[in-house]
């Protein structure tokens, strides 16, 4: 199996899982506790059908929207992930370089493996910094104050790891940062000597953006879940939240909220943007999907701050049945996470060009010329 | 596998499983016919999502609730379950010293292996009688004035064995107190010969609250099931429990009630408490999940007594949800049995940490500090 066999999100989860060590493939591939979250996030869309209308001459579609400030020419972008060298050794600059090239928002993580300003030199399009607030807040002004500099167009703050989830397939195949070889996951590191060798051979592997500030995560082992316990910061508030609105002064989003109370305060503090996102699975298990969410979340706000849908959607009709409900575009970690590891800038271009074409396709087959022809009248939810 | 490799419920089930013979292992693990109502104790939680709120400041989470009158650290506790020492020879006196660290309620039945009097000598904190109305009303007195004199706090009249629940695995392992050999269940306990021998040499097997005036238990063989359907006063009424209740003069409780009508007849007899629950599944197969019944309860009774959910609970976040609804408090059997049989007090201590770091944690994630910050605001149910 290569590159060229992989047509679906399943196909390069595949194909990742046969390239990546098996503690670094759990880390993406698994949620928390039971993972019932996890699962509801993508299970959720096959509860809502879409009703396509016949007739309309759909030669052309455009499926270009505004989010964050920027214009975008299809509604989904990858959400910031952490790490990205540790799927594939070219890392943030592989998956900034596809993104650049399929013309939509690269998101880049606080734990990156390459460096702000780095990546502002090889990604010349729109880009959203995604922000945790360290108990350290000094890193927090030097994040926001870099980030401006080298010409993020964008910002998003993380409300939902104040602390971290219980992600037990990390703690059976014993994941950290760096990897650790262990008795258990030696025989798995073995077994994938092309990333193993990728991995020694190419630039040691760090924290880009934090590195100047903290030891942790780059020359410690450290579980993920340790670094987000002993580094962030549980205290976070309303107040800490704001004051990053302010000093960042642009398109600034919250990711991680779900109550419709919280989405009102995020306008009331500046926010332009809210994501519905439940990181993924990752985090509380038992939380509601984001498309779930959706809806009451849209009727509420929807009006005054852009809504965007963080998580579940692997098929463009999920996409369209998100901005039928309301969601202004969609965001997502996994699908091309397994695609930068099955097949690095190559790999995320291609899911992402497959993306567009089924989001085009599914458009033309809704008889829609335009994302603003999706509303309501498109979808309806089954009951079982 | 050992003790350091139990993360959470299923792992302390598989440990139990490795060092019981199986008639022990099936009598905790099983349940009534089908096990429908069994499965459905713990599924109902999956039909229910949580909202969580962010920004709210959760450093210090204070998980402590007030049930009868006592304070616990813990919002749940070790309901009270039968015959304690064929599950570890410690028994009883290593739940009650477990739940006495973690300084929760410690529930002991009329069918424990150790004790009122040992019991109230090893600890100090919160503990309940539970009780089974007998035929014979010498036994039945005794029960109130032994719990009475070693000064339990609170006494549980159980409503729902007024006749054995049909438990198949039972039927097909010939599970019965005190165990006995057969030609099909030998083979089981002769390959696990620590048990065995612990069985033998830790000290004689007894039911110190029944066997003064029934041999059935003891020295007579008998399963669980037929023990109920023979020994039980199968003519107990409301005014028996109202005459028990006030014979009692303390905290009392119904265990077991499943309607409205019957919460609200409790109140009328001066109960101080109700545990909804249907025996883990045990007794009657199709019945109503305590979590299901649980809002209907609560809404009508919830602000006169404490209405504890009992049963189903595997996860902290199981909890939560409960708790959100209303109840006061939750409780379980298997919760900390299979951690007994694992490893004694060591697993119920551990069992009981997991627990509490598990609805710690989702505390923060859902952004509250108090039990009482969860409400119903917080919950979505899945439409159907």
């Amino acid at each position: 199996m290569n590159l060229s066999d992989c047509h679906n999100f399943d196909d390069f989860r595949i194909l990742a899982k046969k390239k990546l060590p098996s503690p670094i493939f759990h880390y993406i591939d698994g949620g928390s506790d039971d993972e019932i979250t996890l699962n509801r996030n993508t299970s959720s869309f096959n509860d809502y059908d879409l009703i396509p209308s016949v007739l309309n001459d759909v030669s052309n579609v455009d499926m270009s929207t505004t989010v964050l400030g920027e214009k975008i020419d299809f509604p989904l972008f990858p959400a910031a992930t952490a790490m990205h060298k540790l799927y594939h050794h070219e890392g943030e600059r592989a998956s900034a370089k596809a993104v650049e090239k399929v013309g939509t928002i690269f998101g880049l993580s606080t734990m990156s493996t390459v460096s702000i300003e780095e990546i502002a030199t090889i990604n010349k399009g729109p880009k959203l910094f995604q922000l945790y607030i360290h108990k350290d807040r000094g890193l927090t002004d030097n994040l926001l104050e870099r980030c401006k500099k080298a010409g993020f167009t964008s910002m998003c703050l993380t409300v939902d790891t104040v602390v971290a989830g219980n992600r037990e397939r990390d703690r059976r195949t014993g994941f950290t940062t760096p990897p650790k070889l262990t008795l258990g996951s030696l025989l798995s590191f073995a077994l994938h000597p092309g990333w193993t060798i990728n991995h020694l051979i190419h630039e040691k592997f760090k924290l880009a953006n934090i590195i100047h500030m903290t030891q942790k995560g780059t020359s410690i082992d450290k579980s993920v879940i340790d670094y987000i316990n002993e580094q962030f910061d549980p205290a976070m508030n309303w107040k800490d939240a704001e004051y990053c609105v302010k000093k960042w002064n642009g398109p600034f989003a919250l990711k991680g909220v779900m109550s419709v109370e919280d989405a009102k305060k995020a306008i009331d503090i500046g926010c332009t943007a809210i994501m519905i996102s439940n990181h993924g699975g990752r985090q509380l298990d038992g939380s509601r999907a984001p498309l779930d969410q959706l809806s009451e979340i849209v009727d509420a706000v929807g009006d005054k701050i852009e809504v965007i849908l963080d998580g579940g959607a692997r098929r463009g009709t999920h996409v369209l049945k998100a901005l039928c409900l309301g969601a202004k575009a969609c965001s997502f970690g996994k699908g091309y996470l397994f695609a930068l590891a099955a097949g690095g800038q190559k790999g995320v271009e291609k899911i992402l060009e497959n993306m567009k074409a089924e989001i085009n396709r599914d458009m033309k087959l809704m008889g829609c010329r335009n994302l603003k022809e999706l509303n309501r009248s498109k979808i309806i939810y089954r009951k079982n | 596998m050992n003790l350091r490799d139990c993360h959470n419920f299923y792992d302390f089930r598989e440990l139990a499983k490795k060092k019981l013979p199986s008639p022990i292992f099936h009598y905790i693990d099983g349940a009534a016919d089908d096990e429908i109502t069994y499965r459905r104790n713990t599924n109902a939680f999956n039909d229910v999502d949580l909202v969580p709120n962010v920004l709210r400041g959760v450093e210090n989470v204070d998980l402590s609730v007030t049930i009868f009158g006592k304070k616990l650290d813990l919002p749940f506790y070790c309901a009270p379950t039968a015959l304690q020492r064929l599950f570890h020879y410690d028994g009883e006196r290593a739940v009650g010293k477990a739940a006495q660290k973690f300084n929760t309620m410690f529930g002991v039945s009329a069918l424990a292996t150790v004790s009122v009097e040992e019991i109230s000598s090893i600890i100090d904190t919160p503990k309940m009688f539970q009780f089974y109305f007998h035929k014979d009303r010498g036994l039945n007195d005794s029960c109130l004035e032994r719990a009475k004199a070693a000064k339990f706090d609170v006494m549980a009249l159980t409503v729902d064995t007024i006749t054995g629940g049909n438990r198949e695995r039972d039927l097909k392992t010939g599970f019965t107190s005190p165990p006995k050999l057969t030609l099909s269940s030998l083979y089981s306990f002769a390959t696990k010969p620590m048990w065995g021998i612990n069985y033998l040499t830790k000290g004689k097997f007894e039911l110190p609250h029944l066997q003064d005036y029934v041999k059935e238990g003891t020295s007579t063989n008998t399963s669980i099931g037929n023990y109920f359907s023979t020994m039980l006063d199968q003519s107990m009424n409301w005014n028996d429990a109202e005459k028990l209740c006030s014979q009692w003069g303390g905290h009392f409780a119904l265990k077991g009630v499943m309607s409205v009508e019957d919460a609200k007849k409790a109140v009328d007899i001066g109960c101080t408490g109700i545990m909804v629950s249907n025996h883990g599944g045990r007794q009657l197969d199709g019945s109503r999940s305590p979590f299901d019944q649980l809002a209907e309860i609560v809404d009508a009774v919830g602000d006169k007594i404490d209405v504890i959910c009992e049963g189903g609970f595997q996860r902290g976040t199981h909890m939560l949800k409960a708790l959100s609804i209303g109840a006061k408090a939750c409780s379980g059997g298997r919760l900390y049995l299979y951690a007994l049989a694992a490893a004694g007090q060591a697993g119920v201590e551990r069992a009981l940490n997991q627990y509490r770091l598990e609805i710690e944690r989702g505390m923060k994630l859902m952004g509250c500090t108090k039990i009482s910050e969860l409400s119903r605001n917080n919950l979505r149910f899945r439409k159907k």
